[in-house]
């Protein structure tokens, strides 16, 4: 079965993003991307949504714990 | 064979002390990277907090079983998630049953439907970002250890296949599934104007 080129384009939609593609994989999604404005909304909302993701989950450790970890080294003397 | 003066002794110490102090200094400064990932594997904060702390007191111990100018990230998070399916911490959720039909453009697709056409920015903005980080809890923990490692924990795939022990077409398809079930639980938390 071949797809047709969005159909391809959503298939390759995450290893791209992730950049796991390779060159010349890379540069087909592109050049569809280029001329293909349904495809191009759709990966701009997903880079956007890992950006989202990324930004709740950026939970800061706590300065205890930090000291914490910085108390396991080995003593030098 | 191997001719130990007392001076080569000292100084073969003193040599072996600098790495040691450089090889902790490193650790410490990924400390934050390894509490971003360790804060979403385990359920609670507390849990977090120990496993970093189990994690730095073996890395420590162990600084000689890693070798200089490898990927020191990936070493770490490998203890961690070797300490952290050896205690048993790992949620055990039900798999979940709901079919998985859509594609990736699903998510986009369904709250595009709701608002109308706004822009990508707009309509990424209609998440709220509790609602994502209960909609990444819901997902079953295989599922979830791979988006955890990839895409707030930034290892590539290959990375997060050793960092699991699997192969990297295992990595690849829990990713692909994980996101599918992520956005599917966000969809349903956007149409019941819950995120």
């Amino acid at each position: 079965m071949t797809l047709d080129p969005c159909e391809k384009c959503e298939e390759v939609l995450q290893p791209f993003l992730d950049r796991e593609l390779s060159d010349a994989e890379y540069r087909e999604a592109e050049a569809h991307l280029d001329e293909c404005s349904y495809c191009r909304k759709r990966y701009r909302f997903e880079e956007t949504l890992r950006m989202y993701v990324r930004q709740a989950f950026a939970e800061e450790m706590s300065p205890d714990l930090k000291a914490k970890l910085a108390a396991l080294r080995t003593p030098l003397y | 064979m191997n001719e130990s003066t007392p001076e080569t002794g000292a100084r073969r110490i003193a040599e072996d002390a600098r790495e040691r102090v450089r090889f902790e200094e490193e650790v410490l400064e990924l400390a934050d990277q390894v509490y971003r990932v360790a804060r979403r594997l385990v359920p609670s904060r507390e849990e977090a907090e120990d496993l970093v702390q189990e994690t730095y007191a073996r890395a420590f111990r162990s600084w000689r079983s890693y070798t200089s100018g490898t990927n020191l990230r990936a070493w770490l998070m490998r203890i961690l998630t070797n300490l952290n399916i050896d205690r048993g911490r790992r949620e055990q959720r039900a798999p979940t049953t709901q079919p998985l039909e859509e594609g990736d453009y699903f998510l986009y697709n369904r709250l595009e439907a709701e608002t109308g056409g706004e822009d990508e920015q707009r309509i990424v903005q209609r998440l709220s970002q509790d609602g994502i980080v209960d909609a990444l809890s819901a997902v079953p923990h295989d599922f979830r250890d791979v988006i955890v490692l990839v895409d707030i924990g930034d290892f590539s795939y290959q990375d997060a296949a050793q960092i699991l022990d699997v192969p990297i077409g295992t990595v690849m398809s829990r990713l692909h599934r994980g996101r599918r079930i992520l956005k599917q639980q966000l969809a349903e938390a956007a149409v019941a104007g819950e995120a």
